[in-house]
């Protein structure tokens, strides 16, 4: 038994536990040959809190845009989800549920890069197709990659698109589990199908809709570094509204070797994502045993 | 009563052409990379990329190939064989992890759930994650550093260990009076069983190792290691350097089909997976709705 839990554990602890030890980064003066344990303390010992606090305006503006894109990414692509789940369920023909279902999942297996390849090929100014058809209403371009604003629009639909056939996915699963026998007794009662949708179905699919909720709360404090990477290659001009935590992180600590304020500012992440994972386990197994990840 | 039939036709037609439509969304953008890679660069510069472009050609991918042919074929390379060792080094690391902690009468079996878990609760960040696999664990410009750190994701483990505990335990309880050990136990009965199972994780670890490229733009620096993913990272990135600095002297006097060769490495790089899509997409579906609602 220990034998066969053995590779698992090993992989557990240098890839999970071991990395949990940089936490005591914080309070290091960080140089690459001491590394994580070798290197001096910092003096003061609070030397790295100090600078994270001395520039809390990025720290608060990449916890304001995780936070914001995780629960916008949330809402938006739930309802799309559901609404989706439901139009599949209320088709009959298993054909053509099928085709579109399968369609609607592709975009789940594209990676970033490719899909951030993609939105250029649509959106630069040169040569982007969404531009050529702008410039031929309005007679000038606009350069997507130089308005930080529009970025929030466009995350969230490539992200709707891509993640939104495999979320309809475990809606439609939950929906094809539903007694039938309230439909027809609804149908007996005179209820035209809209009514069936609105007073049936979505009441079903409120504690699946809660439970992701919940879920989802537990990764309020991740950012997706690999969308931002993939979608707009970090491009510094639309920081503004890119710089997640981890996308932060990413640059000034591992590519610019900056490690007091990304350390400090990855403790605070681990911390408050612990607190949210903690609490939103918390309040999922109120409303149902079973979907709690315990 | 009439009124109300009529009222449900148009709903449900309604559902057709709203679905048709999600549809189309969903698969315009990879429609749209392959058209585009097969316009012809000086189209593209005058026309912008299109769906119906008036003229298809060759060329980029004849460049493509002439020009970074060996790089590419190198890159692609490293991507089969880091999806082909890393996806088998991940099921087995996944599949006996599971089957412990599945185990019903194995008193250490919670311990080591909650040793996952824990680590789905709190993590040491990107920055100490980095650290550790370049300076500990030499995990820096090998093949190595593209595969292990993923041998063991905790949520596939879950949804593999849900498999498990979906078979009847009597089958282990027997196979233990008659005295099989737990790896016979494993190989013998319960793999077989949990067929789907297996097939679905290989494809969900499939599909990570083979779209990722977190992994390279951590570790790798040697462009020996590079893959199919990277290497679209790196063109993406060369080419806004070139567009932002029109005089400097390398984007003067270099022609090179710029626009349509990333739509070119794009298709070359989704390709596998369009071409097996059809087959495996039905084990996603299925793992997605056992997998998602139960951790």
């Amino acid at each position: 038994m220990y034998l066969l839990a053995l590779p698992g554990t090993i992989a557990l602890l240098l890839f999970s536990y071991f990395p949990m030890t940089g936490i005591i980064l914080v309070f290091k003066d960080y140089n690459f040959r001491g590394g994580i344990f070798k290197s001096p303390w910092a003096t003061p010992i609070f030397k790295n809190f100090i600078y994270f606090f001395n520039n809390k305006s990025t720290a608060i503006r990449a916890t304001s845009l995780t936070v914001m894109y995780n629960l916008l990414f949330f809402a938006v692509g739930t309802i799309a989800a559901v609404a989706i789940a439901i139009m599949l369920s209320e088709i009959a023909n298993r054909f053509f549920v099928k085709i579109s279902q399968s369609l609607m999942f592709l975009p789940y297996f594209i990676s970033w890069m490719v899909s951030g390849a993609i939105l250029y090929a649509l959106l630069n100014p040169q040569t982007g197709m969404i531009n050529k058809i702008i410039a031929a209403v309005t007679g000038s371009t606009y350069d997507f990659y130089a308005k930080p604003g529009i970025w929030i629009l466009i995350l969230t639909i490539v992200n709707t698109w891509q993640s939104c056939g495999y979320n309809s996915i475990i809606y439609y699963g939950v929906l094809t589990g539903i007694d039938s026998s309230l439909y027809e007794a609804a149908k007996v009662d005179g209820a035209t199908k809209w009514q069936c949708i609105k007073h049936i179905t979505l009441p079903l699919l409120k504690p699946t809709i809660i439970i992701l909720f919940l879920l989802s709360v537990g990764n309020i404090m991740r950012g997706n570094l690999n969308m931002i990477i993939g979608l707009t290659n970090l491009n510094p001009v639309l920081f503004p509204t890119t710089d997640l935590i981890d996308v932060f992180v990413y640059r000034s600590g591992v590519r610019n070797g900056e490690m007091a304020f990304a350390s400090a500012i990855s403790l605070y992440q681990s911390i408050f994502g612990f607190i949210f994972v903690v609490l939103a386990n918390k309040i999922a197994g109120k409303f149902d045993e079973d979907s709690t990840l315990f | 009563m009439k009124k109300k039939f009529s009222s449900d036709t148009v709903l449900t037609a309604a559902f057709y052409v709203l679905l048709a439509v999600a549809a189309l969304i969903a698969v315009f953008p990879i429609v749209f990379a392959f058209v585009g890679s097969f316009t012809p660069e000086n189209y593209v510069t005058q026309n912008g990329f299109t769906l119906f472009p008036k003229e298809l050609s060759l060329e980029t991918y004849q460049y493509v190939f002439q020009s970074q042919g060996y790089k590419l074929l190198q890159a692609y390379g490293n991507s089969i064989l880091v999806t082909l060792a890393g996806t088998a080094i991940s099921v087995f690391v996944t599949v006996t992890y599971a089957y412990v902690i599945s185990v019903k009468n194995f008193k250490a079996a919670p311990k080591f759930a909650f040793f996952a878990y824990f680590t789905m609760l709190f993590n040491g960040g990107m920055l100490a994650w980095y650290l550790v696999c370049t300076k500990y664990l030499g995990l820096k410009d090998n093949l190595f550093a593209l595969i292990l750190p993923y041998s063991m994701n905790v949520f596939n483990m879950y949804l593999m260990r849900n498999f498990f505990k979906g078979l009847p335990y009597e089958l282990t309880e027997s196979a233990l009076v008659d005295g099989a050990g737990h790896i016979t136990i494993l190989t013998r009965i319960i793999l077989p069983l949990a067929k789907a199972g297996i097939v679905t994780i290989t494809l969900f670890y499939a599909l990570q190792y083979w779209n990722d490229f977190y992994l390279p733009l951590m570790l790798i620096n040697d462009e020996k290691y590079y893959t199919i993913q990277y290497i679209l990272y790196k063109m993406m990135s060369n080419i806004q350097y070139l567009a932002a600095n029109p005089s400097s002297s390398v984007a003067s006097h270099i022609v090179l089909p710029a626009q349509t060769i990333k739509m070119a490495i794009t298709c070359i790089a989704i390709g596998p997976i369009i071409i097996v899509y059809p087959f495996i997409q039905k084990y996603f579906v299925k793992g997605v709705t056992v997998g998602a609602l139960k951790g």
